[in-house]
């Protein structure tokens, strides 16, 4: 990834957070944790694609991206998806970042 | 298709293919737009189909609800100082933004019968989406509709009848 790609990225990355910071003054709640855990697969997306994404986060994203669309249908599920991921992230903490 | 099969089909897709959009297709769509009911044949909708990459790409800075980098954004806006001079406060208030809904619910069945996803995004920044997309004084966008091939198709969402629906009375 070139300089100006990883730019663009990281421009659209903070374009999204600015923009959902005012949005969800006025949005359904539920969406402020899902814009959260979006942002961070987007984070770890680009990171990725500059090819600086670690295993133990190339596994976050990837539950992430599938469950994160939960938050549309059942919000019991949507909180015990989120308390799965962290402690997926409690277990990531052993795993050596570039094992 | 049927149209049964395209009421009960339709999902909202968040995950598209590269494939594009012809031009040809999203005319098709937008002609299912115009043909939705709009009060008192006002028809203050405005659409606005956006499909270059650099324009997608900043729309999408400023839309968090666009996801899964589709090919193609249908703005469904109103003019909402014609719809008030038409419709007086009713107008402005109410047929503008529930014309708009009519229009875009035609553009999602008529894409679906496409064999193309859409989603309605309402989670964008309406002065910053205004600007990107140079619209009139007056006009204001009220929804984005995602389009392209579906990469993914969501399962059926449950969908309640009860406590939702009553005949005569609610009771």
């Amino acid at each position: 990834m070139s300089p100006s790609e990883r730019e663009a990225r990281a421009f659209e990355l903070v374009g999204y957070m600015l923009t959902s910071a005012r949005n969800l003054l006025d949005e359904t709640p539920a969406y402020g944790p899902f814009r959260l855990i979006d942002a961070a697969s987007r984070v770890i997306g680009v990171l990725a694609d500059a090819n600086e994404a670690s295993p133990r986060l190339s596994v976050l994203r990837e539950r992430i991206d599938e469950g994160k669309y939960v938050v549309m249908s059942d919000s019991a599920a949507f909180r015990t998806f989120l308390d799965e991921l962290v402690l997926l992230l409690v277990e990531s903490m052993e795993v050596e970042p570039h094992a | 298709m049927e149209l049964w099969d395209a009421i009960r089909g339709r999902r909202s897709v968040r995950a598209y293919t590269n494939a594009p959009v012809g031009r040809e297709t999203l005319d098709r769509l937008i002609e299912a737009a115009l043909w939705a009911p709009t009060g008192g044949n006002a028809q203050t909708w405005r659409f606005i189909v956006v499909t270059e990459p650099a324009r997608l790409a900043r729309l999408r800075v400023v839309s968090p609800g666009l996801l899964g980098d589709p090919p193609a954004v249908i703005a469904v806006c109103a003019d909402l100082h014609e719809a008030r001079r038409l419709g007086s406060t009713l107008g402005e208030t109410f047929l503008a933004p529930t014309d708009a809904a009519m229009a875009a619910e035609n553009v999602l069945l008529a894409a679906w019968a496409e064999g193309l996803g859409t989603c309605v995004i309402a989670s964008f920044h309406r002065a910053a989406a205004k600007r990107l997309l140079e619209l009139h004084n007056g006009v204001e966008p009220l929804l984005l509709v995602s389009v392209g091939h579906p990469a993914v198709v969501p399962e059926p969402p449950i969908r309640r009848r009860s406590n939702v629906v009553f005949y005569e009375v609610q009771g």
